[in-house]
Order: C-alpha cells, then structure tokens, then sequence
C-alpha cells in the first residue's frame, strides 16, 4: 500500500492525523497549519496592537510554552512588532514548582524572552504562613484565584497591560459545558470571549490558543521538538469540571469536531443570555471595548487543576432540592396583592426603594475595598480566601 | 402491605399527573380559541398532534392526556382538546411497489396496540426515509414531500453515526410540525423529560447548535417556515426531540453509511426542493400557521416516568415495542450496553449514557440544566436553516468563518443565496 500524502502539499508522505478533524498533513504542513490558524485567531479577533508590551503567563507547561513559541514565530513572521516578556507565578514552596520554574528559565533563553518571575511573598507581603497556606492548599479556588490574581499584578509591576494565557479549546468547551451543567449563565457568557478584562480594568487578558486542540498543541510541542515540562496534575478537579472533562473527552470520540462546535455554541449562547450582548471578537468593526469581566475568567488551568473535596456537585444538589421543597412554601405578595386590586378601585404604585422595580442590576466591575484589584464584590476573591485563611490560623494558634 | 403498596403508587402517578396537568393547562390558556366574531362564547375546540416515539415518555404523555380527556368528560364537559397522535417511523422502509400496506411495518404494529387501548384518539404513522413519496401512507401531501427530501438526505451525506443520528432527529422533528400544520394544530406536544430536555440542551451544545437552543429547548412557537423560494414548508423544524430520537436511535447499525459518503452538497439541493415543492401543493394558509411547540412532561425525570409507566395498570410497558431502545421492564434506568466503538456511537447517545448516570445521583442538577437554558432568549432573523429550520446566526456566522480553516465555503457553494443555507450545525452533520 502507498503511503498516504499530506492532503496539503500532496507532496510530502502524511505523518500526523490532526485530532481537529482528522486530515492528514505531514509535519511541516501541520506546523504551518497551527501557527496559520493561530495567526487567524489574533488577527479576527485583533488581539494586539503594534508596538505593545504583551506578557506571557508561563507556567512551563505545554499549553504556555506552545503559545510562546508560537507567538515569537508569528510575531517575527507576520511583524506584529510585539514586545513579548515571559511572565511566571512562584508559589514560593520548596519543591512544588521548581522543576517547571526552570524549564521556564530555559524557555527564556531559547526565546530570547526577557522572564519575570514574581512570587506570592512579593505579592501578598510578609505573611509567610499565608503565602504558604496558598502554595499548600493547591486546589482549584485557591489555584486559580490566586495565580489569576497574581499575573496581573506582575503584569502591573512590568508595566504591562496584556497577559496571554495558553487556553485551549478543550479548556473552553470544558469550561462551557461546566458552566451549563452548574446553570451558570453569568459566567457561560464571560468565559467564552477570547480577552477578558474590562476596558476600565488595566490588565486585560486572552487567550489566543483558544482555537486549539489540547492534542494538536501536544503535537505540535512534540514535533518542534520544545522543551515543556510535561506533568499532571495530581488533584482531581472541581467536580462539575472534572464532569464535564470526561464527557468531552468522550464527544471528541465520537465527533472529532465537537470541542470546537461546544465552543462555538458557548460563544453564540452568550449572546443570548439576557443583559449580556457583546461578541467575542472584534470582526465587523465593533471596538474591543465591552469585554468580559476578568475575574471571572475560564478558571481552571488545564491539566493543572487542584484539590477539591469533590462534592460540588452533590452540594449543590442538595442545595436546588432544598429550594424546591422551599418553593412551595412562598407566596408571591406582590402577584397576590395585584390579583387582588383588580378591582375598580386600583391603588397608587407604592415606590419601590432602590428604583429599579424587579430587575436586581447586574454586577458592576469595580474595585475591592482592601487590595484596590478590580472586583464585582466590595472585597475581591483573593482577598476574601485570604481573609478565611488568617481565620483559620488564628484558630490553630490558639 | 399490598395496600400501602398500591396507596404509594396512587400517589405517584398522581404527582407526575399534576406536573404534565400543570403545563397543559399553561398551553390550554395559550391557545384560547379566539371569540367568536358574532361576539358569542369562543367557539371551536383546541387541536394540539403528540409526537410518538413509542418510547416511554411519549406513551407517558399520551396516557396522561388520555386521563385528562376522560376526567373532562367524566364532568361532563367537553373534551378539552382533539389529539391527533402521530409517530414518524425511522426505520428503513423496503422499497414499496406500486401497491400500498400490504406488509405491515414494525411501527404499525405496535400502533395498533396503541389504537387499540385509545381508541379515542387518531393514529398516524409517517415514514421518514419511504424512498416514493406516491406510495406514502401518511394523511398529507405537506409530510409525504418531505419524506422524499429525508430519503435523499440520509441515502446521501450521512457518514457517521453521529451525523446519521442528527439529521434523523432533525427531519423527525420537522416532519412532525409539518403534520401539525397539515392537521391545523395549534400545538406539538413532545413527551421530552426534564432529562431529555438537559441531554438536548448539552447534545445541541456538543453539534455547534448553541444559537438554536432556546427554539429547541423552550416550550412556545415554532420557527416560522423558511419564505424560501417558493414558499417552502416542512422546514419550519428544529433538531432533537429526545423522546423522539429514541426511535432514530433504533437505527443505528441499520445500513452503515460508510459507502455512501460524499455528495453532501448534491442531497442540500434536494432539500431544497423538497421544500419548495411543498410549498406549491399545499395552500398558504397552512404556511402561516403558528404551531406551539410544547413538553408537557418537562418537570419529570426520565426515571419517574419509566417507574411511572410500569404503575399504570396495565402497565404503559406492555405496549412499548420490545426493541425500543427504551424499553425498560423493572423501571431502571435502560442498560447502557459496553461501548464497542465510539465511531458508531452518536452524540445523543453519549449523553444519554452521561445523564443516566447524572439523573441517578444528582436529580436536581438535571433539572437545572433545562432550567438554565430556559433562561436564554430567543433570537435570530427571518431566515431560517434549510435543513433543521431554526434561525441563521448571522453573526455567529460571519465571525465564525474561516476560524476551522476546514469551513472553504462548503454548503453555501452549491445552495448558496436560494434560500437553501444552513446553519452550522447542520453543515456540520451534512458536509463532515
């Protein structure tokens, strides 16, 4: 039997089946192909700006390194005339991050990348326990909260307003079907635009592998031959990702294709949800200017994902049911009084305290009021673990 | 024992009864016949058509509107609706000679056991894939045109399961609001469960549908038909109705369509004509018609309605065809046999398997799901899929474009601008 040609070049022998949609390409058209796509996205989607400062979060895992190495190509390539720094999270514990810390060192050389590392202690000061705490906990909340939280302010201490992820398609998806799973449409809709980050906010991020498969981005990794530093992490995840990681994995099996056509609907649903119009791309000439609140990012981290009790899903089971049993127990008054003054006789609307009648305003992007970060809550997430944190050890002191 | 035994079940069949009541009565409120124009009391009955599927959710819903009928009459009043039952038969029909019905199908076989115990009710049976549409044993020129479009579709593009699985689910939805309006119905009613609806909503999700889903997922009006060229009907249809597309499922492994691939493009022309040649048979006052289209057993689980079937005395069970894939015998959940090959597995049948599982610990979390979809709004132009019938998304469309690097312009090369565009999960389920 002849060997199978690259359906691209129809020159070179076929080496690689894409997991995107099963073509077979041989290896320097596959390469071509991924970065073409890649460049695809961050033009569509005009993710940069000539001459900007761009940092790139790297946890010296697959996804971060391909989307370094990839970045420098099309940026030399292409000239997007980017200036792109390495930007790395020390949690500060012995041993927990080493490894992949120095593959990032490496990185750094092999990219000509300037690196950045920061690390909690800078961040959240002197209060070593806590910092310790953080590092130790290792588990999805804390884990993403707190890196999330972390890259922007190295970002702000680099003087850089644009941190890149490498999220991939999977991640998406993952994140899509969690959020519909979980019946969250709030953050279906912000999860799904490709830079997140209020126009008000001074870091935005994004994800330009959002387009890619976890598996093309291995491939890819594998045949460029990049240094990354390949471990999984050892916590299972928050149980409604975990959830839907396997349900995704299964999909893909029986339709290459699906990962991206679960993106696609996310992106399509979020401009159905009511309050929430804003496409996640700057095609047809609409400003990147609406762009979804950054706390409320995709969450998780890949493959790095942490420790959780694993119950999230029979918590809030229990939770619905006990609404449900509620339920029957409400009267709608204000429904009841209106029924009930239909009559000729009709009162006065009496004013409603606050003036927005039933609608409850959504969330509104602010600050927190301790750490100045961008918040939709009086006190941001991170500052709020943090508070639960000394809590806890005041307890144990005494 | 026994009669505490009994007591319970009462109780329960009861409680899935005053779910289904609860939104009959919503869609009895919504399809007021509108007052008479002498100013009398309104006059005319409600006509809603019930899709089918053999399956247990749908002979649930079936019996439970029966009950209602007889309650009603028992009072005294009027019935309160005329129901028309229609089942779209999936299965491969043999190539029929010029003589109709002399060979019963499997399908009319087990209709006649339903006919038999709601001798109330009007039964049709529709084939989907009957390859001549002279020959059709189906009541209306409206349905018998599109079984020749769904013919052309599945002998042509479909080349996996799971694209196999979708068109049959979409054409069997279509065909089934192209009956209600061939009966002048006034609403479809589905037999989903709030578990079929949550599968529904994450299946859609999984094959690029997301834009549709609130057409697909709430209960209310049908897209409008297509104004395609020539006014075509039997488009005016979504994808996925999880009771329904248990029946589809019964065709898996029925013909591969591995030698069939290709011509994907040819079988959307088909489509195309199909429906443009409804259009010319069939009055325009049949077009304009809104049907509803409404699931009344959306607040029960799957499980309550197969436990649900098996208290009925006798139990809705028996009636079921024994080769429904959702034919249970001792109420539990089906058996998910072991997955041999993902390849012959389609995306409803992944999350079958997924909510089965999901039903079983986390009830309430199921529920959620369709709760939450609920949420969405509906939205999208005029212009609708020429295949499933729901909405475009324009500009989901364009800005998706070009993002695959696989999309070269696929289905709207050969269709393009007539009218005959599809939406994208739908060039998904023909092109791939």
């Amino acid at each position: 039997m002849r060997p199978a040609l690259c359906v691209n070049c129809k020159t070179e022998r076929a080496l690689i089946k894409r997991p995107k949609n099963h073509e077979k390409l041989c290896k320097a058209c596959f390469i071509a192909v991924f970065e073409d796509e890649v460049h695809h996205t961050i033009t569509s989607s005009r993710l940069f700006s000539p001459g900007e400062k761009v940092a790139i979060g790297a946890s010296g895992g697959k996804d971060s390194t391909v989307l370094a190495s990839v970045l420098k190509t099309l940026n030399e390539r292409h000239n997007y005339g980017l200036e792109l720094v390495l930007l790395s999270i020390d949690e500060g514990i012995k041993g927990y991050r080493d490894d992949s810390l120095e593959t990032v060192k490496r990185n750094a050389v092999q990219y000509e990348m300037p690196l950045k590392v920061v690390g909690y202690d800078e961040l959240y000061g002197g209060e070593d326990q806590v910092v310790e705490t953080i590092g130790k906990k290792g588990n999805c909340t804390y884990c993403g909260v707190f890196r999330r939280q972390a890259l922007d302010r190295g970002a702000k201490m680099l003087g850089i307003k644009h941190v890149v992820t490498g999220h991939n398609a999977d991640d998406v998806a993952e994140t899509v079907l969690m959020n519909l799973l979980r019946g969250d449409l709030a953050r279906l809709s912000r999860s799904t635009s490709i830079v997140t980050g209020d126009s008000r906010s001074e870091v935005k991020r994004s994800k330009p592998l959002k387009y890619s498969y976890e598996k093309e981005i291995v491939l890819y990794a594998h045949h460029k031959k990049l240094d990354y530093f390949s471990t999984e992490c050892i916590y299972s995840p928050e149980a409604f990702r975990g959830s839907a990681r396997g349900l995704i994995k299964q999909l893909e099996r029986v339709r290459p294709t699906a990962i991206l056509d679960i993106v696609r609907s996310g992106e399509d649903m979020a401009r159905l949800v009511p309050g929430e119009s804003k496409p996640s791309c700057a095609c047809k000439g609409q400003a990147p200017g609406a762009l979804a609140s950054a706390e409320d990012d995709i969450g998780g981290c890949g493959s790095q994902n942490g420790r959780t009790p694993g119950n999230e899903m029979a918590a809030m089971d229990k939770r619905l049911r006990e609404n449900e049993a509620h339920e029957g127990l409400e009267i709608d008054v204000a429904k009841a009084m209106s029924e009930s003054k239909t009559g000729s006789e009709r009162q006065r609307e009496l004013p409603i305290r606050g003036g927005h009648g039933d609608s409850k305003p959504r969330q509104v992007l602010g600050n927190c009021k301790r750490c100045g970060y961008m918040s939709s809550q009086d006190i941001c997430q991170a500052c709020m673990l943090l508070e639960g944190l000394n809590k806890n050890r005041a307890q144990i002191q005494i | 024992m026994t009669d505490s035994k009994s007591a319970a079940g009462d109780c329960f069949t009861k409680f899935i009864a005053t779910k289904c009541i609860k939104q009959i009565g919503i869609l009895g409120k919504e399809t007021r016949p509108p007052p008479s124009t002498t100013g009398g009391p309104p006059t005319g009955t409600r006509r809603y058509l019930l899709g089918l599927s053999l399956g247990v959710s749908s002979t649930v819903l079936l019996h439970l509107l029966n009950e209602n009928v007889e309650f009603q009459l028992a009072k005294g009043r009027n019935a309160p609706f005329d129901l028309t039952v229609v089942h779209v038969d999936t299965s491969p029909q043999p190539p029929s000679s010029s003589t109709t019905s002399h060979t019963q199908t499997a399908a009319e076989t087990a209709l006649a056991a339903y006919r038999a115990r709601y001798p109330r009710f009007a039964f049709h049976c529709i084939p989907l894939s009957s390859s001549s549409s002279s020959t059709s044993t189906s009541t209306s020129t409206t349905t018998t045109s599109s079984t020749t479009t769904a013919a052309a579709l599945l002998q042509g593009a479909t080349t996996s399961a799971a694209s196999r699985s979708d068109i049959l689910r979409t054409l069997t939805r279509r065909a089934l609001i192209s009956a209600a309006r061939a009966h002048t119905c006034q609403a479809l009613l589905l037999g989903h469960s709030t578990t079929a609806l949550a599968e529904l909503t994450l299946a859609e999700a999984a094959k690029g549908r997301g834009f549709a889903l609130p057409w697909l997922v709430h209960d209310g009006p049908a897209p409008a038909p297509a104004p395609a060229v020539g006014g075509g009907v039997g488009v005016g249809a979504g994808v996925g109705d999880g009771d329904v597309d248990r029946s589809s499922l019964g065709l898996r492994g029925n013909g591969d369509g591995e030698g069939e691939v290709g011509a994907g493009t040819g079988s959307l022309e088909d489509a195309g004509a199909g429906a443009s040649a409804n259009g010319g048979g069939e009055g325009s006052d049949v077009d304009d018609l809104t049907v509803l289209v409404y699931h009344p057993l959306r607040d029960a689980l799957r499980k309550e309605l197969v436990t649900y079937a098996s208290l009925v005395s006798p139990p809705l069970t028996d009636l079921i065809p024994p080769d429904h894939p959702h034919k249970t015998k001792n109420g539990d959940a089906p058996p998910a046999a072991a997955v041999v090959s993902h390849k012959d597995l389609s995306i409803e049948e992944v999350m079958t398997r997924y909510f089965a599982e999901v039903e079983a610990s986390y009830p309430s979390v199921v529920a959620n799901v369709a709760r939450t979809t609920g949420k969405l709004v509906r939205a999208g132009g005029t212009e609708g899929c020429a295949l499933c019938g729901m909405p475009l998304d324009e500009d989901g469309d364009e800005r998706w474009r070009g993002e695959l690097g696989i999309q070269k312009e696929t289905a709207t090369s050969g269709v393009g601008g007539t009218g005959g565009r599809l939406c994208y999960g739908c060039e998904r389920s023909t092109g791939a």
